[in-house]
């Protein structure tokens, strides 16, 4: 055990905890984060996907002493994400939701919805870094990375829909 | 309260009607408190069965003075949506209030809903339940509104939950304000078997002419907190005192245990070790020590060895050879009319082939994961994700011999497992309350990922023997099928079995009464090719494969899966019909239209002809080939009926023949369900189930050996990725006349799974008659 400082979603959290435990079971058990979920602990499906600096990461396989230091967003981060970028007061981040999450509701997404979580962690990423993606872009972050982002439901192609209305928004500035 | 009570009978229902001197009041019994954590919602009292009686009204529908409604079922949405948009909207409908008044859906508990059954088949069954509840309901507050007004009940009309007549009006919420209301409605069957309670009686329905709120695309209300991670998953049940476990389960499955490993005290100082039978468990105040202990605990358990299965390489030939399909009685389909026989002597030409389907695997997203809580008074709670949480109650009751008023199972969000638990038992909920019982506190269990698809059940492999004889004009003068597959329908609680305690019997010649589980092979593909004169389908059925020989009883256990049994005699009929037009050098779809008189039928096939530009002509397409670097295009349709609705799909594929690979470029899919609910959730509910059907089509076989299930991750068992979405288009024809709603959540992946072969043979002039079609398959077929 060891008292590790982290910053989840611009909240500094100590923990106290082994370093070599996956950060998935610190962000569930320890911080009480609903939003990533655990699919398989392999990097294999992208369930517990978070955004570490920026990046999407599989947090069933990241150790939690990797992460010392760096700036770890959840899906419950998106908004005051989204919020910040944007220079948007505190107040409204409470009220607003990131673009993402509100395609994910205008295109009605989900079916179980718990491979969404990682999805829409990765379309933020790819929104940030390509703010109007083609069609093969979207599938080309969606399947590369430590493994492609899996669906039972089949959900994929309403999730193209959603990047797709996403990046509208985000022109928009919503 | 006053003792002033009114009886009064409404089509069969009873409503009774008391003064109810203090403020507020209800059509009913109002409890309707939310908790903020989920978890410590009160359990419902003031009933002899822990439950609901699903007799009153108010189990099903609670109106408030203010006009809004709580709504329960015991049916549990996994994703489709439906208890959350079309059941809101049947019941708002029938109700003639607004969708908004519905502002809370209780889902699944088994001491808060009334209902119980399966969740499946959601429109065709808990549909009805809803819409004869709300019927009564309506004609109970109409009956009310009379008397309030004073005028006859044939003059009031209702809109939006406002009951008028000559320029006078009263909200239903003022109707129940003051009065304490019951109305007893009514129902039959058994609350905890795979079948729950059905409303009975024939309250009148709304005419389908009125409907406002059915057919439009409301969306689905649990999106929200599901996108912004404000959801209570299963996997957020976090309980006071709760420990974590982890089950080591045996080596093989067939494998009993020696002897348990010691635990490594030094370095998991709090974890314990719990052995019961052959189900060993392994629990811990955290998470991460749970995961090492039984990690350590597995390493140095000693299992017998075991090799009672045929391994996959050449199942089908097994099966074939020495599956016992000859103890469980032949199942003959309902359609079967004519000689058969005689009518392939008298055909110009014929068709005779054989079909296989691998093992697949339900393959949730997450594993399973409960948490038990089995309490010193002897009461037990469980919190799990679960299709038929009534019949889990029971099971559990049974595991643990006591009443089943002792047991409440209550229900979260969680990965979808499309068909798994429909007959109560997801995976991990009877180890949860082992090994809750066993340390006395509550324990949440989760599986990892190689348990969940080497411990859990799967859709059975099967093959299927057809033969069609036609006529110089194209016309099927005798179609033959023999469909070969196990049990499919395994309820028992694994951990139960391990634990050697008491769980209903595994799948036998015949079922016990409120169950399906039997090794029967029901003819479960409505025949629709009325225009045919001789018809002869049947079903043939055996036990789970190694399950008899298995020192455990365990070996491969099988389950429904999406659209169960009808994929595997959809498949191979669609692709033989597939492959008899190519003889027959007859267009596919006009070989179809050929076959039947079925308006509906012909219905969907020309819209799926129109929507998918559809080349009209025979197939092998011009150019067909088996060989070359350069992709070849390809079309090939099928067609069902499931659940009241008609479908059509046809799928647009390439193949490069040097490398075996598939390529799905287009799927298009023509619907005609009746009443259509939503539009909207039916597109997307539509759209997975297509992407379902392409990875079942080019991915999904579950591999084994002799001991047990290899496919133990998402390299071993793939599934589809966005990598191979194609264009979807979905077609939904409204046909409201029909008067019911016919299901949508399933059929759309089986049907893709014999327009892709169609297809295959489209482009090749080859047939490929197994699935999947991986490139090594396909190069094989190719070069046959």
């Amino acid at each position: 055990m060891a008292g590790i400082t982290l910053n989840v979603n611009g909240t500094h959290r100590e923990v106290q905890v082994a370093p070599d435990i996956p950060l998935l079971y610190v962000l569930r058990n320890d911080l009480e984060l609903s939003g990533p979920q655990f699919g398989c602990g392999l990097s294999q499906c992208g369930a517990c996907s978070v955004l570490v600096d920026g990046k999407e990461a599989r947090s069933c396989t990241l150790t939690v002493n990797r992460v010392a230091g760096k700036e770890v967003t959840t899906l419950e981060g998106l908004a005051a994400r989204w919020a910040a970028r944007q220079g948007l007061p505190a107040s409204e981040a409470e009220r607003t939701l990131h673009p993402v999450q509100q395609a994910w509701i205008d295109e009605q997404v989900p079916q179980c919805g718990f491979c969404q979580n990682g999805m829409m962690i990765t379309a933020t990423q790819l929104l940030e870094e390509t703010p109007q993606p083609s069609v093969a872009q979207i599938k080309t972050a969606f399947t590369s990375g430590p493994s492609p982002h899996l669906c039972r439901c089949g959900s994929y192609s309403a999730i193209i829909d959603a990047v797709r209305h996403a990046s509208s928004l985000i022109a928009k500035g919503r | 309260m006053s003792n002033n009570s009114e009886h009064t009978t409404v089509y069969g229902a009873t409503l009774s009607r008391r003064q109810f001197v203090r403020a507020g009041g209800a059509l009913v019994v109002g409890f309707g408190v939310v908790a903020t954590r989920l978890w410590e919602r009160p359990a419902q009292a003031a009933s002899t069965r822990n439950s609901l009686d699903a007799a009153h009204s108010s189990s099903w529908f609670e109106i408030h003075p203010d006009n809004t409604i709580l709504m329960r079922t015991g049916k549990v949405d996994f994703g489709q949506t439906t208890a959350h948009t079309a059941y809101k909207q049947i019941v708002a409908e029938e109700l003639c209030v607004p969708f908004e008044a519905i502002t809370g859906v209780v889902m699944g508990d088994t001491d808060r809903t009334p209902d119980g059954g399966f969740s499946a088949g959601f429109l065709e069954y808990g549909g009805a339940n809803l819409r004869r509840a709300a019927a009564y309901t309506r004609e109970a507050l109409l009956d009310l509104a009379a008397t309030r007004l004073g005028v006859d009940k044939g003059r009031l009309s209702v809109k939006d939950g406002v009951v008028s007549a000559s320029g006078r009006q009263v909200s239903y919420g003022d109707l129940v304000a003051g009065q304490q209301l019951k109305l007893t409605i009514p129902v039959s069957g058994d609350l905890t078997n795979m079948f729950g309670l059905t409303v009975t009686g024939n309250p009148p329905l709304k005419p389908t002419a009125e409907y406002t709120i059915i057919g439009q695309s409301y969306p689905n209300t649990v999106t929200p907190s599901k996108v912004r991670a404000k959801e209570v998953w299963v996997t957020d049940v976090r309980l006071t005192n709760m420990w974590h476990g982890r089950v080591v389960h045996p080596k093989t499955l067939g494998s009993t245990l020696i002897s348990a490993g010691a635990l490594d005290k030094a370095r998991f100082p709090s974890a314990q070790v719990i052995v019961k039978g052959n189900l060993v468990g392994v629990v811990a105040p955290t998470e991460w020590e749970a995961i090492r202990a039984s990690q350590q605990i597995a390493a140095d358990t000693k299992w017998t060895e075991w090799k009672g299965l045929p391994g996959h390489t050449d199942l089908h030939a097994w099966m074939r050879q020495h599956a016992d399909w000859k103890t469980t009685p032949v199942s003959k389909s309902d359609k079967n009319h004519g000689d058969a026989g005689p009518a392939f002597q008298s055909a110009s030409k014929s068709l005779t082939a054989s079909y296989e389907l691998p093992f697949m695997k339900h393959a949730p997203i997450g594993p399973t994961v409960a948490v038990g809580d089995a309490r010193s008074d002897g009461t037990v709670f469980v919190h799990t994700h679960n299709q038929n949480p009534q019949a889990l109650r029971g099971q559990l009751a049974m595991m643990l011999g006591t009443p089943v008023d002792n047991v409440v199972v209550r229900i979260y969000a969680g990965p979808g497992h499309y068909g798994r638990s429909n007959g109560g038992n997801a995976g991990a909920e009877d180890e949860a309350v082992i090994l809750s019982k066993a340390v006395g506190r509550p324990v949440r269990v989760q599986w990892m990922r190689p348990e969940d698809l080497q411990w859990s059940t799967q859709s059975p492999a099967s093959f299927s023997d057809i033969r069609i004889g036609w006529d110089a004009s194209g016309t099927i003068t005798g179609y033959q099928a023999d469909h070969y597959m196990p049990a499919m329908q395994d309820d028992r609680l694994v951990g139960a079995v391990l634990a050697g305690l008491p769980t209903p019997p595994p799948p036998d010649v015949k079922a016990e009464a409120g169950s399906i589980s039997s090794t029967v092979n029901s003819i479960q593909d409505p025949w629709i090719y009325d225009r045919v004169q001789n018809v002869a389908e049947s079903g043939f059925g055996t036990f789970q494969i190694g399950q008899k020989a298995s020192p455990l009883s365990i070996g491969l256990r099988d389950h429904s899966m999406r659209t169960p049994g009808q994929l595997q005699q959809n498949y191979p009929r669609e692709l033989a019909l597939s492959e008899a037009a190519a003889l027959a050098r007859v267009d596919a779809i006009e070989f179809r239209l050929k076959q039947t008189s079925d308006q509906r039928l012909i219905g969907v096939l020309k819209a799926v002809r129109e929507a998918s530009g559809w080349q009209t002509r025979p197939s092998p397409r011009p150019n067909a080939a088996a060989s070359g670097a350069s992709p070849i295009a390809g079309q090939g349709v099928s067609a069902m009926l499931r659940s009241g609705t008609y479908w059509a799909c046809v799928c647009q594929i390439s193949v490069v023949p040097g490398t075996g690979k598939v390529t799905v470029d287009k799927y298009t899919i023509a619907v005609d369900p009746g009443i259509v609910v939503n539009p909207l959730q039916l597109k997307r509910t539509i759209e997975g189930g297509a992407l379902m059907g392409l990875s079942h089509a080019l991915y999904e076989e579950m591999t084994f050996d002799e001991s047990g299930v290899t496919s133990k991750d998402w390299r071993s068992y793939p599934i589809l990725t966005m990598a191979d979405v194609p264009e979807i288009n979905v077609v939904i024809l409204p046909h409201p006349e029909v008067g019911a709603y016919g299901g949508g959540s399933e059929a759309a992946n089986a049907l893709a799974v014999s327009a892709i072969a169609a297809a295959f043979l489209d482009a090749t002039g080859k047939a490929a008659r197994r699935l999947p079609l991986k490139p090594a398959y396909v190069q094989s077929v190719l070069k046959a």
